[in-house]
């Protein structure tokens, strides 16, 4: 009896938060001119999963960098610059000409191929 | 018989008014909460009745915690000049001093701050230690023994209990006599917890930025999460994850990347190595 009560009252303040939209969450960067799917077969082809977990990209489970979950929500490129679509695409093709010191290796692609990177990166939580 | 049944009865009629009270209760939090009706600005004060209640429940609480505090010998440990260092550095700006107007940041917030005349000559010493060492949640007092040790907590506390009774011509002496003294900050850490360091990750404002796992703080995405930190091979993409470069970092990431945009947060190295054990060993 409580029990299916609470339930109730769970269920009643879940659904009016649903139904009440949750102000300022409205920015998202947005990715000029990439394909996200295709972005999500160059991130295989490219073998970008064996430092980086990618949700959505099979055998992405590397330790090595950090996980590329939430891109959108992140506030930085690899803590150093801000997550801006054309920075984004510009570290993903080659890191260490924006930051000498990191492990993340220059990778000879495409400008298109990182730009579909970054657009699957924005779009996949 | 008659009775009993009657007295069933009585217990559900009861039984279903508390849940009907809580559901109409938990109903109109709901609305007030989810319209938005609530204001938030710091231009609104509370009503006169929740105001005396947080006020009064402050005292309590304050007098129930600092209850345990040993108050030191003052003349011994503590030194007014140094106190007011502490003061000048710390407090001014929001409480003012004798004399002296506080700055805009202690003119703007609600609660606003207390001007400590009356309070400083009020309060027992333990109490007043107590809330300078601890801050008071929600009312944006911070707590301070991450910033000053506990000498310089005594310190701060004599001269609270000297500045009521001061002049505002022995104020400005004091002044002048404390302008080469400086704040004294915690040079160690207490024994090693997990619920101490996550004290520590709050005082220096880590989880801010991080998400740090066993920890309630917002969903924050501005550095990275550092849940299952032990996996990681680097830290920052720039130096291997060991404990001892872990601590170098903590303590000063500006120096070692020139990129990041993690600021040098004065955190000492003791309680920098606390903080690296906990992300080394919370997935334990």
């Amino acid at each position: 009896m409580a029990g299916r009560m609470f339930r109730f009252i769970g269920l009643l303040l879940t659904s009016s938060w649903l139904v009440a939209c949750i102000p300022g969450r409205d920015y998202e960067p947005r990715i000029i001119g990439g394909d996200p799917d295709q972005g999500r077969e160059a991130l295989a082809r490219y073998e970008c999963g064996v430092c980086h977990v990618i949700p959505g990209v099979p055998d992405a489970i590397g330790k090595t960098g950090p996980a590329l979950d939430n891109y959108s929500r992140r506030s930085y490129v690899a803590g150093k610059f801000p997550n801006e679509p054309e920075v984004l695409v510009r570290w993903i093709a080659d890191a260490p000409a924006m930051a000498p010191q990191t492990a993340m290796p220059a990778i000879a692609m495409s400008d298109k191929e990182a730009r579909d990177m970054a657009a699957y990166l924005y779009e996949s939580d | 018989m008659r009775t009993g049944i009657a007295h069933r009865h009585k217990a559900l009629f009861m039984t279903i008014g508390a849940v009907a009270l809580v559901l109409i209760g938990a109903g109109a939090g709901a609305v007030i909460l989810l319209s938005g009706a609530y204001s938030t600005a710091a231009t609104k004060q509370h009503f006169g009745i929740t105001y005396r209640i947080l006020e009064q429940g402050l005292r309590f609480s304050v007098a129930r915690y600092a209850d345990k505090i040993v108050v030191p010998d003052l003349d011994r440990v503590a030194n007014v000049k140094v106190g007011y260092a502490c003061y000048r550095q710390y407090c001014q700006q929001c409480h003012g001093a004798p004399g002296v107007a506080r700055d805009p940041l202690g003119r703007g917030q609600l609660p606003s701050p207390s001007s400590l005349s009356e309070s400083a000559r009020d309060w027992p010493e333990a109490h007043l230690f107590y809330v300078t060492a601890k801050g008071v949640r929600m009312s944006g007092m911070p707590a301070w023994e991450f910033r000053i040790s506990t000498d310089g907590l005594w310190s701060t506390v004599a001269y609270l209990k000297a500045m009521p009774f001061l002049t505002k011509e022995e104020h400005r002496k004091l002044d002048t006599s404390a302008t080469a003294e400086s704040c004294p900050a915690p040079t160690t850490a207490p024994s090693y917890s997990r619920e101490t360091t996550q004290v520590m990750f709050r005082q220096y404002a880590c989880d801010n930025c991080h998400i740090i796992g066993g920890m309630v703080g917002p969903k924050t995405h501005i550095g990275p999460s550092l849940e299952k930190w032990r996996e990681r091979r680097y830290i920052a993409g720039v130096l291997p994850n060991t404990h001892d470069n872990l601590v170098r970092w903590i303590v000063a990431p500006q120096e070692i990347s020139a990129h990041t945009m993690m600021p040098d947060l004065d955190v000492i190295e003791p309680h920098a190595q606390h903080m690296a054990r906990y992300l080394m060993t919370m997935d334990e």
